[in-house]
């Protein structure tokens, strides 16, 4: 098969790479972005000492947003509540589908562990009403309290919200919600980076052939296959 | 800890509110807090059993070195009123807005933060108390909670004057202490000081060309381009705010919002916004409408980049929430306001049937912004010529709206049905035949003069080109009588109308004139009358041109006409109006007034030569002699035609 596309070697391309000069203070900004965002709190704080970075955020209010995260990934989800509503009352009061995320991940736990009459008890009293407020979430509200219905529920069709990924996925809501409320971007900008990459390569491809970067955490450049 | 434990069932916890003290008390009050959070049927029931004084006096009772109870309580308080109007109002009447704005002053940031946060919410809702930023303390306190440090007091002051600003008066002196001037360096500030800047800011410009024109000036220029980045911010919420800050500008003062670039920038960003799944969304479609709203300019750039697709689309996507439902329908009909090509693009696009269905809709916003998408669609002639619209499922919905609880949605489907019953196929029978005409004129003797206005027309447009069996049924269920009262109506602009439907009515030939002599000339008797008293001169016109319908005539009928020039009763000096028609300064009056004269003096009639007699001597050909070079054309060649005329007659 003939190709019309340009073909760029190997030598060429790294010899184009070096050509373009990035800043390490930039660097340094979209590592500290990372951890800052995703909350790793000690590691922020070191990176700070050693680069001398400052990140954009108050290090003290990670600390807040973390335990939070952590409550709702153990599970801990009645203790998550009381948090974010120390840190900022405004949260939960204007979120309405967090809001529903987490009485949902409280009834799942309840029946995770087997307090069946108490998990009646809650959907009755809490889910129910969120249901009635806001018709959007009555089908994610059938799909919990299906749980109840049956004995093995591991096996269940709805077995899926008894996964910790369930508990993953609300927890990162959490997250997101906190940092929001404090005016920080609740994405970390260097996925945004990676994905640009991607794009721009993939544009790339429609015109020439070119050492790819295939593997996106080792970064290594695979010659064109010619 | 199950939720169900007893201890913490409302009643018991306001118990303990009551009674408790210290850590007990703290703790009940932390428990409260975290059950009414998010939760609006708790809430409510708190609410119910009477907990929000409770609370508001531990707010008011609490040491200023408490920051526990203070914070607490606040955020309690704050929650009660968060997106709750029950709960504002329980707030305010038990008078937490002082010690709100007390611990405001604490020295501890977290009280601060409470207390600035619940004012927040309760500013949010229309049943805030209005804040007079006329009186100077206000103005200060307001100020100073702008230029805090701290980012929910600046949000809370950007939010009262969101709430709160409305008249010029206030929107200038907020001017003139340096509001702008302050929300413009935060809209270098955080996120959340930005949306809310962007906010405070639109208020203030709105309406107001004077502190637009000091907004522009502010900083060289710099200010007005610092909005003009934020449209392309990557928070929607920012560009949504920033491209109604932009638009309240355009609308008052177009010249900082010229060039197709900017325009056809914010056409599509709104338009991009609208996509979004959450309030942005929601918000997006009824900015888009005020951008476009009587602007054809604009309106033809948003149907090039296919607004009405885009919009069209959204609502095929199925289970629109009410907001954005309502929003989409408002865009759509401002975009066919004017626009042929956009209309047809509606209608081919298959939205007519939700449209309709949405005359039924429970919400009142729904069915009134649905009206106005029908009668603004219907204005396409090409349609209506088609009969596309005069059919049982767009006319029934409609006539049902008649009867609807509130006045403007009666004058909406009014509107819509005056459009509707302008059928060029003659399939009147479809609305006839739906009782539409007995509850049109039903409402054409409504004693709200709107809806009297809105009927008439409706029933003029009904008139228009009906063939005569329906013109009967019409003038049967109407009644001379009622036509005659309407025709001497009390307001102008009724008068006027109902003159034009009279001039339908007889419009079509001698079958057609017959229909005002009925019942002892009812009808062409309050004409008469009219035209003897009155001084508008639209009413004017169209009385002029019902008699010079009936003029065309037979003998009988123009004899008629003449009779009503010139009244046996009238004394040999008063002037007929026809003399004071043809001297107007109005060159319309001046032409229909002519037309009259040439009907009755067509020489093909054998009373024709002793009309222009009566006429003569009345002074009326001198006068129309006079006119052979009247300025306005239409009058002039005119006047040659009953020149030429009374020539062919015999000298009597």
């Amino acid at each position: 098969m003939s190709t019309s596309k340009k073909v760029i070697t190997r030598e060429e391309w790294e010899k184009k790479l070096n050509d373009v000069k990035v800043k390490k203070e930039d660097m340094n900004k979209l590592v500290m972005n990372f951890l800052v965002t995703e909350g790793y709190v000690e590691a922020a704080e070191k990176f700070r000492m050693e680069s001398g970075t400052e990140p954009d955020i108050d290090l003290a209010t990670i600390t807040d947003r973390m335990a939070v995260k952590k409550a709702v990934q153990c599970g801990n989800v009645e203790d998550a509540i009381e948090k974010v509503n120390d840190l900022n009352p405004e949260i939960l009061d204007t979120n309405p589908q967090l809001f529903f995320h987490l009485q949902q991940q409280r009834l799942i736990e309840l029946i995770r562990n087997g307090k069946v009459e108490e998990a009646l008890e809650f959907a009755q009293e809490e889910l129910a009403p969120r249901g009635e407020e806001n018709q959007s979430f009555l089908e994610e509200l059938e799909r919990t309290v299906a749980l109840l219905a049956f004995e093995d529920v591991s096996n269940c069709p709805v077995g899926e919200l008894l996964d910790i990924s369930q508990r993953l996925k609300t927890a990162s809501e959490v997250n997101a919600a906190i940092l929001t409320s404090q005016s920080h971007e609740k994405d970390p900008k260097l996925p945004s980076l990676l994905k640009m990459l991607i794009w721009a390569q993939n544009q790339l491809d429609e015109k020439a052939v070119y050492p790819r970067i295939n593997n996106l955490s080792t970064a290594a450049l695979e010659d064109p296959a010619i | 800890m199950p939720a169900s434990a007893s201890t913490n069932r409302p009643a018991d916890l306001i118990g303990r509110l009551k009674s408790s003290e210290g850590e007990a008390k703290l703790k009940a009050l932390r428990e409260v807090k975290n059950q009414i959070i998010g939760n609006r049927t708790k809430k409510l029931s708190y609410i119910k059993l009477g907990a929000v004084p409770i609370v508001v006096d531990i707010l008011a009772s609490a040491d200023d070195s408490d920051a526990s109870l203070l914070v607490q309580s606040a955020a309690a308080i704050g929650s009660f009123a968060c997106g709750v109007d029950v709960g504002v109002k329980a707030v305010l009447e038990s008078g937490a807005f002082p010690h709100l704005i007390r611990i405001l002053s604490n020295p501890d940031e977290k009280v601060v933060d409470a207390g600035a946060r619940s004012l927040r919410m309760i500013f949010q809702s229309k049943l805030a108390p209005k804040y007079d930023f006329l009186e100077e303390k206000k103005l200060e306190f307001l100020l100073s909670l702008l230029n805090s440090e701290n980012e929910n007091v600046t949000g809370l002051g950007a939010s009262i004057i969101t709430h709160s600003c409305e008249t010029s008066a206030e929107q200038k002196v907020l001017c003139n202490v340096g509001v702008l001037c302050r929300l413009v360096s935060l809209l270098e500030g955080s996120l959340n000081q930005r949306d809310a800047s962007l906010d405070s800011l639109a208020t203030i410009l709105k309406n107001n060309s004077d502190v637009i024109s000091k907004f522009v000036g502010l900083e060289n220029g710099r200010a007005l381009s610092a909005i003009t980045e934020l449209t392309k911010d990557r928070c929607p919420r920012t560009r949504l705010l920033a491209c109604m800050c932009l638009i309240v500008i355009g609308n008052t003062s177009p010249c900082y919002l010229q060039g197709v670039g900017i325009k056809t920038k914010l056409i599509s960003i709104l338009v991009e916004l609208l996509e979004d799944p959450g309030q942005v969304g929601e918000e997006a479609p009824f900015a888009f409408a005020s951008l476009i709203a009587d602007k054809e300019d604009v309106q033809k750039l948003a149907f090039e980049i296919d607004a009405v697709d885009k919009l069209c689309n959204l609502l095929h996507k199925g289970s629109v929430q009410v907001k954005r439902f309502q929003g989409i329908l408002l865009a759509l009909a401002e975009q066919c306001s004017k626009l042929e090509n956009c209309r047809s693009r509606f209608l081919s696009l298959q939205v007519l049937n939700m449209v309709t269905d949405a005359l039924n809709h429970e919400s009142v916003d729904v069915r009134a912004v649905a009206c106005l998408c029908i009668r603004n669609v219907s204005r396409s002639l090409k349609n209506l010529s088609a009969g596309r619209f005069m059919n049982e499922k767009i006319v029934t919905p409609l006539l049902q709206l008649l009867h609807d609880p509130s006045t403007s949605i009666q004058v909406a489907a009014l509107s819509a049905i005056s459009n509707i019953v302008i059928d060029f196929t003659g399939h009147k029978s479809v609305f006839i035949q739906s009782g539409g005409v007995k509850q049109l004129v039903q409402l054409s003797k409504s004693m709200d003069s709107t809806l009297r206005f809105n009927a008439v027309w409706a029933l003029r447009n009904l008139m228009f080109h009906a063939e005569n069996i329906y013109k009967e049924v019409i003038l049967l269920e109407l009644t001379t009588s009622t036509l005659a009262s309407l025709i001497c109506d009390p307001e102008p602009f009724i008068q006027e109308q109902s003159l034009a439907l009279v001039c339908n009515l007889v419009d079509g030939g001698i079958n057609s004139i017959r229909h005002v002599f009925i019942e002892d000339g009812n009808i062409i008797n309050a004409i008469g009358r009219q035209l003897r008293t009155c001084s508008r001169s639209e009413v004017c016109i169209q009385g002029m041109y019902v008699l010079s319908n009936i003029a065309s005539g037979n003998e009988f009928h123009k004899e008629t006409v003449m009779h009503q020039l010139f009244p046996p009763q009238a004394g040999e000096d008063t002037q007929s109006f026809m003399m004071k028609f043809l001297q107007s300064n109005d060159g319309q009056l001046r032409t229909a007034a002519i037309w009259c004269i040439i009907n009755l003096t067509y020489p093909d009639n054998p009373g024709a030569s002793s009309r222009v007699v009566k006429l003569r001597s009345a002074g009326i050909i001198s006068q129309i002699k006079s006119m052979v070079n009247d300025p306005c054309l239409d009058a002039k060649f005119r006047v040659r035609t009953v020149l030429e005329q009374c020539q062919l007659l015999p000298a009597a």
